[in-house]
């Protein structure tokens, strides 16, 4: 044996007081890179439920799962991601691809447990230690997988639009069509904002698979106004829009705009379904606005004889008679309305029902009765002097443009209200070549009207004036009308409510004006309603179900006359409601 | 830097030199002058230490991008050299007796991607997968849904919901009704 054998144990010993290379239990602490890809973390009132998440992951580690105290609202599914750390591998395309950006990962990696069904959990719901986490993944700034940016819409300039009636939205073309039904990620998020409730991811596909005849299929199961809707709609789904939670929604408007545009109205019967045999049973629709010829579309799809009585001399409703044709051009109109009428819907114009027919008349000749007459009659002012010979309707000047009438609004026009009807009365007495200003008793933020709209009247050279309450209107002597409101205050009166307009005392400002527009809304004109009739009012509206039963079981009503919402798409859901549950009174399936 | 570029382009036909960082270049050649680049590189031009090598699936140019990461501790410079073989029969020249622990990449090379280093020691033997029977799970075309289907049991407890479907039932379930 080597001396060393002897002595070699013994050398180790020198060691003994030195820090050990081995590793301390517990574990010391080693934090993962600031950019590692650890667990996940939501920000849950961020994250708005689309699922993008669960369609990008290859190993379907995501589910989305109802949570506790979230329910769906508009733009939020109530749904929120779940993963599962038995399929995940940690690729972050989840991260990358949220559209809200309320996914991210923590720099964390440490989780053990002896039951293998905890390791599945719903980040930013279930609390985790890693809530919050500053450190770990998060999409690179300026890294999207999504584009975010819409494709822009072709629009005449402001300068150049003012100048006449001409449409100011030009339409995608299909490149750009294409690439803005490209950034949709079908999640569905809106359909449920949608009155109508249509299939938009449906179409939005039709779009980019260049499929235009499902997309028109698609389009009139829940709406036959796609051209209309197509420029006007209050679109109620982009505000709901996925792809909007993270930069600009997708334009779903522009691209039902484009699928009828596309389509010639010769060639609609090709894709649209034909109708079901006669029924034999006829019902009378009251008012060819939009939720009156909805209904009598679906009513005649349905097999049953429909004949629409309508006041003016054409059909519509507000859309011809309320929109200005540089945002709903006629021909674009007439499309719609002649499919529903090539249909062999009937339209009896200048038939005022209350006069000539009565609607006891209409009650005793028909099978049933949809009323859909709207809210025609515009609300006054409601100040000393709004009787002036120069205050005039808002709707009626919109109406007399859409004639061809002269207007006659003179060099100076004021037009008193926030809401679209104002809009598109200012805009229109700017194309007439008057000076406008708008006034408005609340600040530009409350006014009801769409933005755009706000925007362009403004663009186009209207002057507004918020925080304005009417006072009276003088006769200034020269043939035009002294206009004199109150400037204001916003004072928030009650918590938790929209401040409310105070008068500031003494800040009252006069203005001449050749003519003082009012468009502060409008009311119905009930006068066709007699008590015989036996339908419920209340509160200037007939009393309806969902469906639009009135207390008269052949009797129903829909539209702005029953609504809260007041648009056209609501006006058309209504329509179809009621077209259904009048097929079922009929004997039919409703459907 | 601009010496070393122009030395390996005339002798190699090395091309797209591209300056990286200012420690850091890289340069592509072809697969079969790769061996003789890192000698030459080792021995004559001080990178003398392989930092790492790897690939990348260029599934749409049919190809595998090898990258071979050396230094130049005097210099304080490092190399990416590139290369590019054909994706259907992928097979490189072994290195492991340029640096004695290529081997180890070669074998995660083989493993990850299926690319063959003929002569490398253990170069078939398991690296991190145990048990793997898979195609190679870092190959683009390698489904990795499909093979956790195929080869893990479903746990119980999952389900998912459409959001639209699922809004429909919350907040408009009269629809059909």
């Amino acid at each position: 044996m080597d001396i060393k054998d002897i002595v070699a144990p013994f050398a180790v010993w020198k060691r003994a007081f030195e820090k050990p290379f081995t590793v301390r239990k517990p574990i010391d602490e080693r934090p993962g890179a600031p950019r590692y890809r650890g667990f996940h973390i939501n920000d849950a009132d961020t994250c708005v439920g689309c699922g993008t998440c669960e369609s990008i992951c290859m190993n379907k580690a995501i589910d989305l799962v109802p949570v506790e105290g979230r329910e769906p609202s508009a733009g939020d599914s109530g749904l929120r991601p779940r993963v599962d750390y038995g399929r995940c591998c940690w690729c972050a395309l989840c991260v990358d691809v949220c559209p809200s950006g309320s996914l991210g990962m923590s720099n964390e990696y440490l989780w053990i447990d002896s039951d293998p069904d905890v390791f599945r959990y719903v980040p930013g719901v279930d609390a985790k230690p890693w809530d919050g986490a500053e450190l770990g993944y998060r999409r690179a700034e300026g890294y999207r997988l999504l584009d975010m940016e819409r494709v822009p819409m072709p629009e005449t300039g402001h300068a150049e639009g003012v100048k006449s009636f001409l449409e100011l939205v030009k339409g995608y073309s299909r490149d750009q069509a294409e690439r803005e039904a490209d950034r949709c990620v079908a999640c569905g998020v809106c359909v449920a904002s949608c009155p109508a409730h249509m299939d938009i991811p449906g179409y939005i596909k039709a779009v980019r698979d260049g499929d235009l005849e499902t997309g028109l299929r698609l389009l009139y199961e829940t709406n036959p106004f796609p051209e209309a809707c197509g420029r006007i709609c209050t679109r109620a789904c982009e505000s709901a829009c996925a792809i909007g939670s993270g930069g600009d929604p997708v334009a779903i408007r522009w691209l039902k705009r484009y699928i009828a545009d596309q389509v010639e109205l010769a060639d609609y019967g090709k894709s649209l379904p034909r109708a079901e045999p006669a029924t034999g049973r006829k019902v009378a629709v009251v008012g060819a606005g939009p939720g009156g010829l909805a209904a009598a579309y679906y009513l005649a799809l349905l097999g049953h004889k429909v004949t629409v009585f309508e006041k003016d001399e054409a059909a519509g409703g507000m859309l011809r008679y309320g929109i200005p044709e540089y945002r709903l051009p006629y021909p674009a109109l007439d499309k719609d309305v002649d499919y529903i009428r090539s249909l062999g819907v009937e339209i009896r114009y200048g038939a005022a029902v209350g006069k000539d027919p009565a609607l006891a008349k209409l009650r005793k000749d028909f099978d049933a009765v949809y009323l859909s007459t709207g809210l025609p009659a515009a609300y006054r002012l409601d100040v000393p002097g709004d009787d002036h010979p120069r205050v005039l309707d808002g709707v009626a000047i919109l109406a007399a443009a859409t004639r061809g009438e002269e207007l006659g609004l003179g060099r100076r026009v004021a037009v008193v209200g926030g809401g679209n009807v104002a809009m598109d009365a200012a805009r229109t007495a700017l194309r007439h070549g008057c000076e406008v200003d708008i006034v408005y008793r609340r600040r530009e933020v409350d006014m009801p009207a769409d933005p755009e709209e706000i925007r362009e009247a403004k663009a186009e050279g209207a002057r507004l004036i918020e925080r304005a309450i009417p006072v009276r209107v003088e006769d200034s002597g020269d043939g035009g009308a002294r206009f004199v409101w109150n400037e204001a205050e916003m004072v928030q009166k009650e918590p938790g409510k929209r401040p409310v307009p105070e008068p500031i005392p003494g800040a009252v400002v006069t203005e001449r004006y050749d003519s003082v527009i009012a468009a502060i809304g409008q009311g119905p004109d009930l006068a066709y309603l007699t008590e015989a009739d036996g339908v419920e009012v209340r509160r200037m509206k007939p009393v309806t179900d969902r469906a639009g039963r009135t207390s008269v079981p052949t009797v129903f009503a829909g539209g702005d006359l029953v609504n809260e919402k007041k648009d056209a798409i609501s006006a058309i859901a209504d329509g179809h409601r009621a077209a259904r549950a009048i097929d079922r009174l009929l004997g039919g399936k409703g459907d | 830097m601009r010496e070393l570029a122009e030395k390996l382009a005339g002798r190699y036909g090395a091309r797209e030199w591209r300056d990286q960082r200012r420690d850091l270049s890289s340069v592509t050649v072809d697969a079969q002058r790769m061996r003789d680049v890192l000698t030459w590189l080792r021995d004559e031009e001080g990178y003398v230490h392989l930092a790492f090598a790897t690939a990348v699936d260029e599934i749409e140019r049919k190809a595998f991008r090898l990258t071979y990461a050396v230094h130049n501790h005097g210099t304080g410079h490092g190399l990416l050299v590139h290369c590019e073989i054909d994706r259907e029969r992928p097979v490189m020249e072994s290195i492991h007796r340029l640096w004695g622990q290529a081997w180890t990449y070669q074998r995660e090379m083989k493993e990850w991607y299926g690319i063959d280093f003929p002569g490398s020691p253990r170069v078939d033997e398991e690296f991190v997968l145990e048990g793997w029977e898979g195609p190679p799970m870092m190959r683009r075309d390698f489904d990795s849904l499909a093979y956790s289907d195929a080869t893990y049991a479903e746990r119980p407890g999952r389900e998912t919901r459409d959001p639209a479907a699922y809004m429909k039932e919350k907040l408009y379930p009269e629809a059909d009704a």
